[in-house]
């Protein structure tokens, strides 16, 4: 078995990083003096998933929308019953979520955490769907949907990937809808669920109260080695176009809110840690609470400080900047955004905002390791993306100006961007 | 344990500081408590809003941000709560560690002054706040009553409460009305501004690994040139029992309707029957292994979520849940039903274990979050007795049985909320 120690002399934060013999990736980060384990189980299967080829088959599969969610939610069931009543002897928090990329399962606990890991590395590798137990969950899951429905700030961003992404699963809603899930079958279930449950497929991490000694013991007990299955994911051909320049929809609710996407050209690499960390300064730069855009958007009444922000929006096959929150005038917003993005990418960014910026990233991303839960999630989606936790504080330590300005030519591309709005019925 | 030290440093003013080395980060705040009333509620409500903007030091509200930025993306930030019949209006500072800067600057000096900078020494002109200042916190206070209207799940919620407790301060919204916030003159915030600086009663505490000391002494020394009058009165009004139940329905164009029961409790902090009836709506609806989870969700399949909550400072319970229309009455029957179970004693000692085991859980990790440990303590000394986290877990585990069913034997139905879709009403 294969044991790393990583460790960050800046930060005074360590973990261990074990390749188990099973296949799975374990970390295991202990905070001293913490009083809460932090587990989180996942896997590398998301809603973009949706066409996919297992090595040895003849041809790719199609699998209806929204079936990682379903299967999310069915694996919570064993044949001898709910994993949430068995959690529920050991009084961990649990819970579970899909996202386009992954499909995690998590707890947090404060007493009988070995109890807890065990219940979690047990139930995710135990399937067990009926048709009963599938049907059982449409109307649920049924509910789900219909709640996202109504939820605005849930519709602004789904119409924003249709408007940027012609062909990439992205674009489709991580529940599915309503018709989709009718046709979710134990069977298909099933298929994914080997498909991409496999350990070579997954990674656990552990984080808060633990010593790496407790979960390896428990590793070795509870995980069934497998045989790696080789499963390739198949994206349709994206053009780096956008679809449309704009979208709006009429909502019930007062304030009108946008998403503003700056699409960028990506490949089947994920972006480097390195990458990651130079957008993030970027980011900053350009809109945070100390740029000259944030300090025009609110001299103009046109964003509030409670629901604006950016974020780097980046899986396998997309990639896009995208900025978000209420406006009064969320076209007059999108055309300062865009001007500022491209006076940035003509003039540079100057040395003060850099540094300033550098400064900011650089602790707000300490100000993260404060947390288990935190530090869990982190690491499981740096661990999909093939990025580093430390090796990404440190780019963020050791960025330049230049390394700056070269990322900034390749990124925030006005003629690549478009527009959600979804705004109040008369 | 994580312990607090509480100091008196002028009438009605105190001084708490949570020593503890094991986050990056450390935070201090300002709450000042002042009654909820509707006459009063818009103009303190903007004050933490208006005060974060700028200060005599930094009018500029880039410059201030720029200083943040500095301070390794050290943040100011306001908050206003509602605990119980008590608007509590919070002013934050947090940074990191002085342990982790890069050079040997010392943040949380700095942090300090700046907090004591905003709250006392603000810009003003004329002798009263700035114009534009007014105008954008005004624009943006309204802005953030409007978003309450797009979230439906959490303006269900708030509409419930209002329309049970009319006529009680607890149904008076937070933020103010639109209207209210409209109207407010520079001279009535001016006004709000000194009278919460001479009448509020006010915590200052102080958490992380930095020395309180120092930032006591600041606070005294402002506190001095304050003529502190009677300390405002933070008690909240319980209605022990409902008299008839009520019944409130909105229509909008939603896809899924919700359905809020307003229960009183009749028992409220500081009675010592607090922890049973904690206990009680945990067990009733506030896990996954809950009654209302187990039967509403997962037997009967009507919602995603249907869940209970207890706010024992106004001794009231609410259950909220996301239905079809057609469902409504099939719900709330049941919801009832499961209150009854309770009453009646029927349920099983293991249910009884999970819900003490899951609310210790949820009290014991508390102590691994900064602002979680700030709010726990800032609401406890509105209860006289300063409990730590792992004391109310102690408290909660030592209720029996009997003590769950008295409990809920006090619950009586107030106020059911529904909120509909247009186009299936007839």
């Amino acid at each position: 078995m294969n044991q790393i120690e990583k460790k960050s002399d800046r930060l005074g934060e360590s973990y261990t990083l074990i390749d188990h013999p099973s296949g799975l990736r374990i970390y295991v980060y202990p905070k001293e003096g913490y009083h809460t384990t932090y587990a989180i189980f996942g896997t590398k299967y998301g809603s973009v998933n949706t066409t996919f080829q297992r090595e040895g088959d003849s041809s790719p599969v199609t699998v209806p929308d929204g079936i990682a969610h379903y299967l999310e939610h069915k694996l919570f069931e064993s044949e001898d019953g709910d994993a949430f009543a068995r959690y529920a002897k050991t009084g961990a928090s649990a819970n579970a979520f899909t996202s386009f990329d992954a499909t995690c399962y998590l707890f947090s606990c404060t007493e009988k955490v070995e109890e807890s890991l065990e219940i979690l590395l047990d139930f995710v590798q135990s399937p067990y769907f009926t048709p009963q137990t599938v049907q059982k969950e449409q109307g649920i899951i049924g509910q789900e949907i219909r709640m996202y429905d109504d939820d605005p700030n849930w519709k602004v961003m789904f119409n924003l990937l249709c408007a940027l992404y012609h062909n990439h699963p992205v674009k489709i809603d991580i529940a599915g809808t309503v018709e989709s899930i009718a046709e979710i079958t134990a069977e298909k279930l099933y298929d994914c669920y080997r498909s991409f449950y496999n350990l070579h497929n997954m990674a656990l991490c552990v984080a808060g109260n633990i010593e790496p000694e407790q979960v390896i013991r428990l590793a070795d007990r509870l995980l069934k080695p497998s045989k790696e299955q080789r499963v390739e994911t198949l994206f349709p051909e994206e053009p780096d176009t956008v679809v449309k320049e704009r979208v709006e929809q009429k909502f019930p609710i007062a304030v009108p809110m946008f998403q503003l996407g700056f699409k960028e050209p990506a490949g089947n690499k994920r972006a480097t840690a390195k990458q990651c960390a130079l957008t993030d300064i970027l980011l900053e730069a350009l809109a945070s609470k100390s740029s000259l855009l944030y300090r025009e958007l609110m001299d103009a009444e046109l964003i509030n400080a409670s629901s604006f922000g950016y974020e780097y929006f980046e899986g396998p096959g997309y990639a896009s900047v995208i900025f978000s929150g209420e406006s009064r005038d969320p076209d007059k917003t999108a055309q300062l955004i865009r001007d500022a993005a491209d006076q940035m990418r003509k003039n540079g960014v100057d040395s003060d905002t850099f540094e300033r910026a550098r400064r900011a990233v650089y602790g707000r991303n300490l100000s993260a390791l404060n947390s288990a839960d935190t530090i869990g999630n982190a690491i499981i989606s740096l661990s999909f993306a093939d990025r580093e936790l430390f090796d990404y504080i440190d780019c963020i330590a050791q960025a330049t100006l230049e390394e700056i300005n070269e990322r900034l030519a390749q990124q925030l591309d006005t003629g690549k961007s478009a527009l959600s709005v979804v705004s109040p019925i008369e | 344990m994580t312990a607090i030290n509480r100091q008196q440093i002028c009438n009605g003013v105190h001084f708490s500081s949570v020593p503890d080395s094991r986050f990056k980060t450390g935070r201090i705040t300002a709450a000042l408590m002042l009654p909820l009333k509707r006459e009063t509620a818009a103009a303190n409500a903007i004050l933490p809003y208006l005060l974060c903007r700028s200060c005599r030091e930094y009018p500029d509200f880039t410059a201030l941000n720029q200083k943040l930025s500095e301070l390794y993306g050290a943040s100011l930030y306001a908050d206003v709560h509602k605990v119980g019949e008590v608007q509590m209006l919070c002013l934050s500072a947090v940074g990191i560690d002085d342990r982790y800067a890069l050079d040997n600057q010392s943040v949380s000096r700095e942090l300090t002054s700046l907090l004591c900078s905003v709250l006392f020494d603000p810009a003003l002109e004329n002798g009263v706040f700035r114009n534009e200042d007014i105008q954008q916190e005004k624009r943006q206070l309204i802005e953030r009553i409007d978003a309450e209207y797009n979230d439906k799940r959490s303006y269900a919620k708030i509409r419930c409460e209002e329309l049970m407790c009319e006529g009680e301060a607890f149904g008076v919204n937070v933020y103010g009305k639109r209207e209210e916030v409209e109207q407010l003159s520079a001279q009535d915030i001016y006004n709000a501004w000194q009278r919460a600086l001479r009448c509020a009663r006010v915590e200052l505490i102080m958490l992380g690994n930095s020395d309180p000391e120092q930032a006591r002494e600041v606070f005294e020394q402002a506190f001095s040139q304050v003529k502190r009058e009677n300390t405002a009165d933070c008690t909240t009004e319980v209605v022990r029992s409902a008299q008839k139940v009520s019944e409130h329905n909105d229509s909008m164009e939603v896809a899924q309707s919700k359905l809020v029961m307003g229960f009183r409790v009749g028992i409220a902090s500081p009675d010592e029957e607090v922890p049973a009836a904690r206990l009680m709506t945990a067990l009733y609806g506030g896990t996954p292994h809950s009654k209302l989870f187990l039967n509403v969700r997962e037997k009967m399949s009507l919602c995603y979520y249907c869940s209970s909550r207890y706010d024992r400072y106004k001794g009231i319970i609410l259950v909220e849940s996301g239905v079809e229309q057609k469902n409504i009455d099939k719900a709330r029957e049941e919801i009832l039903r499961q209150l009854e179970q309770v009453q009646q004693g029927k349920f099983e000692d293991s249910e009884l274990e999970s819900a003490k085991m899951s609310a210790a859980n949820s009290f014991r990790s508390v102590e691994d979050y900064l602002s979680g440990l700030e709010y726990w303590y800032l609401c406890q000394t509105l209860e006289g007795a300063l409990y730590t986290p792992a004391e109310s877990a102690e408290n909660i585990v030592n209720v029996t049985r009997q003590q769950v069913i008295e409990a809920a034997s006090r619950v009586t139905l107030d106020t059911v909320y529904t909120l509909t879709g247009k186009e299936e009403q007839s």
